[in-house]
């Protein structure tokens, strides 16, 4: 995977890149607007790395300049500003994800992996967690190795969770995911729906915990 | 320098009404300068028939004096012509002729009782002029008289003031009601025409108005226009805005400044963090890692406040607050599995309208479940609840607060007793200041069953939005 990295900070961007590399991204680092243009005209990226304050202009007109291009390049913002409004207009000029100066390194890693996952990027991901494994191609899940059926809606369930793991999936997004615009949805649907997926997963030893944040939604962890 | 659209917008103006009092001084006028200009006509007519009257009553008398018959010596009672006395006599008394002679002795007259009532009322001595009489000689009117010498005698005659007055009146009358005919249209039209030139040229104004009422914190560059408006009001339209471009330029160099100082704050920190970060797992480095992570934290906070003390907030957009809770409880719901803490929002399902910041409640109702996690013991759930309109309750389960620590934890850096290490006892006064900042407060009861209870209270105006739109 080849990463742009536009950072004018250099000793931040040492680092970034050092951790990028070890984290198995083959990266090019740009400390201005233009340098990373020149870099985007001659190579192609799977996902960038932006910084904003650049010494030769802002990164968001960097990147509004990239999308008006029909650039699809997915685009995280590494930033300092914070206040709601520069989030808003940093995703609204195009950038895929956004996260506040400082960071740690895993979670950077973690999130342009999902970037990477996004459905335009990759086809056929195999999404892991504890001992829980789902091919999202072929829809089989296996623990431990070992296939365990489940319904076609459990499966979409469990996907869903899976590639949120760790965060929260709405009610709201769940039943819009699972259910077309025909089925009467019953007021506890879903309930039923995780409280089957739940104990299904409990029978074959996955160690993973489906928790329920009551009136908000489901969250997908490791069981500790 | 928290803007509220509440305070931009008087929906009725109090006050006087420049229409109503142009309308009714105009009328005034108008009603007056009817009254004075038919009083002045009236006052002309009438001393132009009276002239006419004074100059008839001269001739009569020379008539009376050019056939008066030879001077007799005793002054005996004089025969004057037939032709002479018959339209007198025929006057009915309105009409009165009377000679005297040199002594003051009657010689003749057409009616001896009004002669005789006259008399006292003659000129003494006697000379040539006008004189009148008082209505007491049985006229009604009073009478106008004139004396004219003729030789050694003086000819009177009077003449009843009865048709001067009632022509007067007549006219007086018949002017009147032309003049109103004329002069009210005239009138109605100059107030209409005048009314219809004023809200014509205050139009540009109400435009004024409504662009001033969307001037807040997230238009800071919006400006009054100037197009079109009457040369009286443009100095304060320009004023206004002169003042908007001053208030603009200190939102922008504080906002500005912010950005620098988040920048400035930040970066070293971001440095700091990727350095632990890439040394690997070694147990030295891992409290390195807290104290940075504390570190990034306070910053956060810092930063946060100084943005909310310096920066006006635009709390008029509408928001659902079942989507704030949320947002919050999504975004800590991670946090609270770490700690052994679940979250739970309750309350029914379905929009909860108000109106606020979006993106300042998130923080606020993020920050008090933040807190709620820190005291909530293990295997225990912290409850948020949309309780009331305009309402977010966060509760836990923890120690909860001493009445005597209540109002002190709400002040920056003000931490209670049982607070965890790490903090940096600015997160309520964040939540204190975006309630502040929505007109409403924040406030912290003890749970029933233990813990504590804090509730977010948006102001009534927000309320009010909220109720007006559900039921709607």
């Amino acid at each position: 995977m080849r990463i742009l990295v536009v950072e004018d900070e250099r000793e931040l961007a040492g680092l970034l890149n050092g951790a990028l590399e070890r984290a198995g991204f083959a990266v090019d680092g740009a400390t201005s607007c233009a340098s990373a243009l020149d870099y985007l005209r001659v190579a192609t990226y799977d996902v960038a790395v932006l910084d904003l304050g650049l010494p030769d202009g802002d990164g968001m007109s960097l990147l509004r300049h990239l999308r008006k291009d029909g650039s699809a390049l997915p685009v995280l913002i590494l930033t300092a500003r914070d206040a709601p409004e520069d989030r808003v207009l940093g995703l609204n000029a195009g950038a895929d994800d956004y996260l506040v100066k400082p960071f740690h390194m895993p979670e950077l890693v973690a999130r342009l992996r999902a970037l990477l996952r996004r459905p335009n990027a990759a086809l056929g991901v195999t999404l892991t967690l504890g001992n829980l494994l789902l091919d999202t191609s072929t829809r089989q899940v296996q623990v431990d190795g070992v296939d365990v059926s489940l319904s076609v809606r459990e499966t979409s369930m469990l996907e869903l969770l899976l590639r949120q793991q760790g965060t929260v999936v709405t009610r709201a997004v769940m039943e819009q995911r699972l259910y077309s615009f025909d089925v009467q949805l019953g007021s506890n649907a879903l309930e039923v729906l995780v409280h089957r997926l739940r104990r299904r997963l409990q029978d074959v030893g996955a160690t993973v915990g489906i928790h329920t944040l009551r009136g908000v939604g489901y969250l997908l962890s490791e069981a500790r | 320098m928290r803007w509220s659209r509440r305070r931009l917008i008087q929906p009725r103006a109090a006050g006087w009404s420049l229409s109503v009092r142009l309308a009714w001084r105009l009328s005034l006028f108008v009603v007056v300068a009817m009254l004075l200009s038919a009083g002045a006509v009236a006052w002309r007519t009438v001393a132009t028939v009276h002239d006419l009257d004074d100059a008839a009553l001269q001739q009569q008398v020379r008539v009376v004096a050019d056939n008066l018959p030879p001077a007799s010596a005793d002054d005996a009672p004089l025969k004057l012509p037939a032709d002479v006395v018959a339209p007198f006599r025929a006057s009915d008394a309105d009409n009165v002729f009377m000679v005297y002679g040199q002594t003051g002795r009657l010689l003749a007259t057409s009616d001896g009782p009004t002669a005789a009532d006259a008399a006292p009322f003659l000129p003494t001595p006697l000379h040539e002029g006008l004189f009148r009489v008082p209505a007491v000689t049985g006229d009604q009117q009073g009478m106008v008289g004139y004396v004219l010498p003729a030789g050694n005698r003086w000819v009177v005659v009077l003449q009843g003031r009865e048709q001067a007055d009632v022509l007067a009146d007549s006219l007086m009358e018949h002017f009147l009601f032309g003049a109103v005919w004329i002069l009210l249209p005239l009138g109605c039209a100059m107030v209409v025409v005048s009314l219809v030139t004023l809200r014509r040229g205050l139009r540009p104004l109400t435009d004024a108005s409504a662009a001033a009422a969307s001037v807040g914190p997230s238009h800071p560059g919006l400006r009054l226009p100037v197009a079109d408006l009457p040369r009286e009001v443009t100095p304060l339209v320009l004023a206004v805005n002169a003042a908007l471009a001053r208030l603009e330029q200190t939102i922008e160099a504080q906002r500005v400044f912010m950005a620098e100082a988040a920048h400035g704050l930040r970066t070293p920190l971001a440095v700091l963090t990727a350095r632990l970060d890439s040394l690997g797992d070694i147990p030295e480095v891992e409290g390195l890692r807290r104290d940075a992570d504390r570190m990034t934290r306070l910053v956060g906070q810092l930063l946060r406040m100084a943005r909310l003390e310096s920066l006006p907030l635009d709390v008029t957009e509408p928001v659902d607050l079942r989507v704030v809770a949320v947002e919050a409880i999504t975004d800590l719901a991670p946090l609270g599995l770490l700690h052994g803490v679940n979250l739970a929002l309750l309350g029914a399902e379905g929009r909860v309208p108000a109106r606020g910041n979006h993106a300042a409640l998130v923080l606020a109702v993020t920050n008090l479940i933040e807190n709620a996690i820190g005291y909530a013991p293990s295997e225990s759930v912290v409850e948020v609840e949309l309780t009331a309109p305009g309402q977010i309750a966060v509760m836990d389960r923890g120690p909860g607060v001493a009445p005597e620590h209540r109002d002190r934890i709400l002040r920056p850096f003000e931490r209670g007793p049982a607070a965890r290490a790490g903090g940096a006892g600015l997160g309520l006064a964040i939540v204190a200041q975006i309630a502040a900042a929505h007109g409403g407060t924040l406030m912290m009861e003890p749970r029933p069953g233990g813990g504590s209870c804090f509730v977010l209270q948006l102001s009534s105006a927000a309320r009010a939005f909220g109720d007006g739109a559900r039921t709607a």
